[in-house]
């Protein structure tokens, strides 16, 4: 990575470990990630390989305990997260970076009105505002149509699209110049996941912030995602271009969740998944992480972890064969 | 699709009215609320004659002793009183005599010849007293120190679990003592001694269900948008367990008001002033002469406050319960 001076946020061998009684369970494990001013970057991965951690690390949101920021860096614009304390950290976060949850139905309190929510984050970061107008702008602003009818509803009074575009309207509320949707969409039905990243993606262009956009679903970041990284067991195994990605993809994982992505057409061929499960983060196996489920292991594999090989300028992988990977 | 989750999350208006719904249902509760009711009209009508006798400087009338009138029988047990039959004493004339006699002491006279019913309302208005005094010790200890151990865990949970564990294994009446024999006997330590005390159920409560929603996505949203801790705890938090403080103080209610009773009665409670515990203790002296009206009355009337709050404070926990808030309309 040669242009980090001008990047928004960068991880820099992150290493994130939750203390359990088997020992610590190393969730996030070494990842260098970067995100630009007015990048999209999506993190991509099965459940339970450290994605949500990753993201929560960049604001310091990872309980601790039973979290532990076990080394490496977190920088936003340069400065370093996890030295910061409560006041900077309020600071940034909501304000600078915002996140968008998994379940808005969850996210959001049950016992306050939506406007109510929204305006309390203007409150916090944004004193100068008119925060009634605000509000409505906002609401405006995310496809809510009606938006001063809106604002006085309680959340389960919405639908759940309408729910997550509430929480949107909170994470924008500040402006901020990062904003981290963690699997946004995957609580909600498949023709409003469409709306929703739809949404986003104008927002994005509108505002020009950057964002970080977690999912488990490779399909989901075409023509969405500038970059992609893929996560396995708390570590990158492959990062590059979306489109160099997507279409040559150089580690077998990366294949494995391009195979279990439905496509159009393909009906008749069946979906093929990856064999087996994410290692237990508290019982990683030796070499390679990815190999108990790997179609193409050897020996090697075993016994040697493989380190982050770059491709090209753009793109990387994590495993000895990816030279072999190109033809197929 | 996530009607499931619609239905777990209730906003604070469909709580709030959904619960008042079904206890409006609850034959038993709405009758044991205005038994609550009448029970807190009598104590303020108390509170108004307490003060008034004292801005005007006089001792009152359920203080004052009449020897003439010493234990005389509620109105209805009262020997038929003779009008001098004659011709010119109207039906009229008997029948509003015979009222008067009536409203005369309708619950007899103790052994000083004071009236019995207006030493009960002045024992409701006590009793009121310690109930609010106890609970406006309690309810902020238990919530906040809940709170602070549900939210914030680890050391700080150690030291309130431990502390709450200490006070919960001090016999409570041991506790009241000492308390009393520090500040002195009256009902400063009546409120001390069982306000100190009462509070570990509701921080037990209390840390159980903060336990639980910090771990709630709105709460990880509430820290994202950088909202500080105590806002967190206290704005958050806080609005989606009050229904634990509610139906707690229902039944921390009675529970302080028989604890009073029993700690008048003992004679280290209220001094001098009509508590029921008071009425029980002097009502004993000439109970097997027959003089049972002071004992039945103040009886009565513990007994009824107790059982209206206990059954009112079940149903508001069924009617409140989030688990059987989703179902039935
Ligand atoms: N609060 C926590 N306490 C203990 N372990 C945790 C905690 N949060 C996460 N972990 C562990 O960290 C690992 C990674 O979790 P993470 O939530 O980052 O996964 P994820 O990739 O976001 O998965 P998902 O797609 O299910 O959200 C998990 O194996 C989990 O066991
Ligand atoms: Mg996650």
């Amino acid at each position: 990575m040669t242009q980090s001076n001008n990047m928004l946020a960068e991880v820099k061998d992150l290493r994130v470990y939750f203390d359990a009684e088997s020992g610590p369970v190393r969730a996030v494990d070494g990842i260098d990630l970067a995100i630009g001013q007015g990048e999209t970057v999506a993190v991509v991965g099965e459940s339970g390989c450290g994605k949500s951690v990753t993201s929560l690390a960049l604001a310091r949101l990872v309980p601790e305990p039973p979290g532990l920021y076990a080394g490496g860096e977190v920088l936003y614009e340069g400065r370093n997260v996890l030295g910061m304390n409560e006041d900077e950290l309020r600071d940034l976060r909501g304000n600078k970076i915002s996140y968008i949850f998994q379940d808005p139905s969850a996210s959001l309190n049950p016992v306050f009105r939506v406007g109510y929510q929204i305006a309390e984050a203007l409150r916090l970061h944004r004193r100068d505002v008119k925060v009634r107008e605000e509000v409505i702008n906002l609401l405006r602003m995310v496809g809510i149509a009606d938006p001063e009818e809106r604002a006085r509803v309680y959340p389960h009074e919405m639908s759940g699209g309408m729910q997550q575009r509430a929480m949107i309207a909170m994470a924008l509320a500040c402006h901020p110049k990062l904003l981290v949707a963690d699997e946004p969409t995957t609580a909600l039905d498949v023709t409003i996941q469409a709306q929703i990243l739809e949404l986003l993606t104008s927002l994005q262009n509108q505002l020009g912030m950057a964002v970080l956009l977690i999912t488990h679903n490779l399909g989901l970041v075409a023509g969405v995602a500038h970059r992609v990284y893929v996560m396995y067991a708390g570590r990158i195994v492959e990062s590059g271009p979306t489109e160099e990605v997507l279409t040559r993809p150089r580690h077998p994982y990366t294949r494995g969740l391009l195979d279990a992505v439905p496509r159009l057409g393909g009906t008749s061929e069946r979906l093929k998944g990856i064999e087996g499960v994410v290692p237990n983060p508290a019982r990683l196996p030796a070499g390679c992480r990815f190999h108990p489920r790997c179609p193409l292991r050897q020996t090697v594999c075993e016994e040697k972890e493989p380190i982050l090989e770059q491709v090209d300028a753009a793109h990387a992988s994590r495993c000895h064969f990816w030279q072999e990977l190109s033809e197929t | 699709m996530t009607t499931q989750m619609d239905n777990m999350e209730q906003s604070a208006r469909t709580l709030w009215s959904d619960a008042w719904r079904r206890l409006r249902r609850n034959r038993l509760a709405m009758i044991c609320l205005w038994v609550v009711i009448f029970y807190t009209a009598l104590a303020a009508y108390g509170e108004v004659v307490y003060r008034w006798h004292q801005w005007k400087d006089i001792t009152p009338s359920y203080q004052q002793t009449d020897l003439d009138k010493q234990y005389l029988p509620p109105s209805l047990f009262r020997q038929p009183f003779t009008v001098e039959s004659g011709a010119e004493v109207g039906v009229m004339e008997r029948m509003s005599s015979g009222l008067r006699e009536l409203a005369r002491h309708p619950l007899g006279t103790d052994g000083l010849g004071r009236d019995v019913m207006q030493r009960l309302i002045q024992g409701t208005r006590i009793a009121y007293m310690v109930g609010i005094v106890v609970s406006l010790i309690a309810i902020p200890i238990g919530v906040v120190l809940g709170c602070l151990a549900g939210y914030f865990r680890g050391r700080v949970d150690d030291v309130i679990v431990w502390l709450y564990s200490t006070f919960a294994a001090i016999p409570g009446l041991l506790f009241i003592l000492a308390i009393a024999m520090v500040v002195g006997r009256g009902l400063l330590g009546v409120y001390l001694g069982i306000g100190l005390t009462i509070w570990v159920g509701l921080c037990r409560l209390i840390r159980g269900e903060v336990i639980k929603h910090s771990e709630r996505p709105y709460v990880a949203a509430a820290h994202a948008l950088g909202l500080s801790h105590a806002r967190i705890i206290f704005r958050h938090i806080l609005p989606n367990v009050f229904h634990v403080v509610i139906v707690t103080f229902t039944l921390m209610f009675p529970a302080a008001i028989g604890t009073e009773v029993f700690l008048s009665f003992l004679g280290i409670g209220a001094q001098g002033e009509p508590s029921w515990g008071i009425m029980i203790s002097n009502a004993r002296l000439r109970l097997w002469h027959g003089v049972w009206w002071e004992m039945a009355a103040a009886t009565t009337a513990l007994f009824f406050i107790v059982l209206a709050f206990n059954l009112l404070g079940d149903a508001l926990r069924d009617a409140l319960d989030p688990r059987l808030r989703t179902g039935r309309q």
